[in-house]
């Protein structure tokens, strides 16, 4: 029931994400962070089963902080695709997967260029100029196929994203309180108040 | 007539007639006037206005239906309905614009791509399909005649509010029966432009905008967002295109072309038929709606 | 199969062979990307397209680069068209129990010592082989290429016409499915160079 979206402007990637943590009908909490920043220019939301969610983010999150203190740098956002990709397709055919979908932020100093990521729980990977997740997606995704600028300045990317967070607050049935928002570029990882 | 019928006829005010050929009435009624007359086809609904329909001899009618038909329960089901919809329409300053889609599919077979997903009640009503094509088409033409009816009777034209409320309880009387569909009854009567949803549940809603389908979600993405009150006509059509665009693009069961209608003070009015890719390449005024060819 | 959609079909000409799919991913109703390619080289005059579920078609990629690498190394020579089937019915053998979700093409020709003979086959999702000398499909469109190809497609194609056959087959059968479309890719294998073209597509 959660939602996600993420997308990428001039330079950036925005990633958000509601913060309601639902069990059963009630909502338990109305702060949840569900966005994890995984490096200095990488950040990663995530939804799904209850308890696989968190305890697969930190799985993630520490063993991405390992690459880096063991090489000194940190993993691209290409290659942490990759390697969150091989961890999820890997636990597919387990004895018990995690049941997580994944949006991923990044930006790339090499290139300079923002990347966007959409992964499912099985393991399906692809790069997006923008994506969103959950129910939201319905509606939201022809919405940014109509408005999604990849040349927008963070003020105007920011307009678009309370464009979908107001669709869904008006369309999807079940309210999804606050959402946090992230930002990624060149200068690092911010949170951003709407 | 046997107790099976006489439950049904006692559970709706409509009138069930077994496909028996032991019924008496059976082989009269597959050769009588009414079959073959100038009913344009309604005939079996009698001339009281009271609808009647064969129903299947098994034990359980409605339950034999749905094992045949039901799609989701069991994809193997020989006869697949039609489903898979994009139908939206709202209200504006300048009257109702009502847009759809045209594609029908069975499983994932595109069966037509040249669906008339507008089904023109009378000059000034329309009504849209979504679920069932066949129960839409039918009930809706039917509808069409009881408001001719109506018009002859009382000298004056049907309100849209009668109209779907004429329809709302037609269906509802055959709740549970596996009746499918999902409309929106359009027009302009005395007190301006009026749409109503009306679908097999029996639900009946007014308001001013409305979309209905597999691809409704996609169409209120981008219909929400674009929408006042004050749209001029061609900003208005331009909504609808592109709405039904964006279902087309996003959701499988929907695409092919756009059909597009206004309704005015005067009647409704066909504005085009637009083919979903062309429009993505290229537009209808220049500028395409293909995000690729939109960012380029 | 049906769950991320997307379609294969793979054709023989006068000494080439063109393999072409649509580059639909879906969530099953919902369209995710149109750029999603299911077709991979895998030498310079060897192709592998697996249409399926997505996830398995990324994750076999892989393996079969790795396996692909490993046979070149040991073996210290580009492996064959008809090794590659062997290899890939194989490695999906290997699941027969736990099957990687997807039907694997093979399009390709021999080594020029040998003649440059065009080489195709198609399998199921545990590794049984189909060597065809006219044309395979696979996909959720698979029944409507089937048809269409059957009807388009005639021997000894110039790489030119082979182009203009497979495009048409794909296009028009994805046309008649929900599943598949979405714009195509399409890749002619001649004895001294791969043409690859993207095509524009029915968009919805």
């Amino acid at each position: 029931m959660e939602c996600q979206f993420g997308l990428s402007g001039n330079g950036y990637v925005l990633l958000a994400a509601s913060t309601t943590a639902v069990r059963s009908i009630v909502k338990m909490k109305h702060d949840q962070d569900n966005i994890k920043v995984l490096g200095p220019q990488l950040i990663m939301s995530y939804s799904g089963e209850p308890g696989d969610t968190i305890q697969f983010a930190e799985y993630i999150e520490r063993n991405i902080r390992l690459y880096q203190i063991r090489n000194f740098h940190a993993l691209r956002p290409s290659s942490a695709a990759s390697w969150l990709r091989r961890q999820l397709a890997d636990s597919l055919r387990s004895r018990n997967p995690y049941a997580v979908n994944i949006l991923l932020g990044g930006y790339d100093n090499a290139t300079s260029k923002p990347h966007l990521y959409w992964m499912d729980y099985l393991g399906t990977l692809t790069n997006q100029p923008y994506a969103a997740q959950g129910y939201g997606s319905y509606f939201v995704l022809s919405l940014l196929d109509r408005y999604h600028n990849p040349e927008a300045s963070l003020e105007e990317g920011l307009e678009t994203l309370r464009r979908c967070i107001d669709e869904v607050e008006k369309r999807l049935v079940v309210s999804q309180g606050k959402y946090i928002v992230k930002v990624v570029d060149k200068d690092g990882v911010r949170v951003i108040e709407l | 007539m046997n107790t099976l019928v006489s439950r049904f006829t006692s559970s709706s005010s409509t009138e069930l007639k077994a496909l028996d050929s032991r019924d008496p009435d059976y082989g009269e009624n597959e050769a009588s006037d009414i079959t073959w007359g100038s009913l344009g086809g309604f005939g079996n609904l009698g001339l009281n206005g009271i609808p009647s329909f064969n129903i299947p001899t098994v034990p359980d009618p409605t339950a034999f239906l749905r094992l045949h038909t039901d799609d989701a329960a069991d994809s193997s089901c020989r006869i697949k309905i039609q489903h898979g919809t994009t139908t939206l329409a709202f209200r504006f300053q300048g009257g109702v614009i009502v847009a759809v889609d045209s594609r029908a599919t069975a499983g994932s077979y595109i069966a037509s791509g040249t669906v008339k997903k507008v089904i023109e009640i009378n000059p000034h009503l329309l009504g849209t399909m979504a679920g069932g094509a066949a129960d839409c088409q039918f009930w809706e033409t039917y509808l069409g005649s009881q408001c001719r009816i109506y018009e002859l009777r009382n000298r004056e034209r049907i309100s849209v509010a009668a109209a779907s409320k004429y329809l709302s309880n037609l269906v509802y009387s055959y709740k549970g029966m596996g009746l499918s569909m999902g409309t929106m009854i359009c027009g302009w009567d005395k007190t301006g432009p009026a749409i109503f949803y009306v679908d097999s549940d029996g639900t009946r809603l007014k308001g001013d905008v409305f979309s209905v389908g597999s691809g409704s979600t996609f169409a209120y993405g981008v219909l929400d967002q674009g929408y006042r009150w004050d749209l001029t006509d061609e900003e208005a059509q331009e909504l609808g295109r592109r709405s039904i665009y964006a279902a087309g693009h996003r959701d499988a069961f929907s695409g092919n072309t756009c059909n597009l209608y206004h309704v005015k003070e005067d009647g409704w009015k066909f504005i085009g038929n637009y083919d979903i890719t062309k429009l993505h390449y290229e537009g209808s005024q220049g500028a395409a709606y293909g995000y690729d060819q939109r960012t380029q | 199969m049906q769950y991320n959609g997307g379609s294969i079909v793979a054709m023989v000409g006068k000494n080439c062979v063109a393999i072409a799919s649509d580059l639909r991913l879906g969530n099953q109703a919902l369209t995710i990307a149109t750029d999603f390619e299911k077709v991979f080289p895998i030498t310079d005059r060897i192709y592998l397209g697996m249409a399926g579920l997505a996830t398995d078609v990324l994750t076999l990629r892989e393996r079969f680069r790795f396996r692909v690498n490993m046979y070149s190394i040991k073996e210290e020579r580009e492996i064959e068209p008809k090794t590659l089937a062997q290899l890939v019915s194989s490695t999906l053998y290997e699941r027969r129990f736990g099957p990687y979700f997807i039907e694997p093409i093979i399009a390709g020709l021999t080594d020029s010592s040998k003649g440059s003979q065009p080489f195709i086959a198609s399998a199921d999702l545990i590794g049984c082989l189909n060597f065809a000398k006219d044309f395979v499909v696979v996909g959720t469109a698979e029944d409507k290429l089937l048809g269409v190809a059957e009807g388009l497609w005639e021997p000894d194609l110039e790489p030119e016409d082979l182009f203009e056959t497979i495009s048409q087959t794909l296009l028009n059968a994805v046309d008649r499915d929900a599943f598949s479309g979405w714009g195509a890719v399409v890749h002619v294998i001649t004895p001294d160079k791969v043409i690859t073209r993207t095509l524009k597509g029915r968009m919805d």
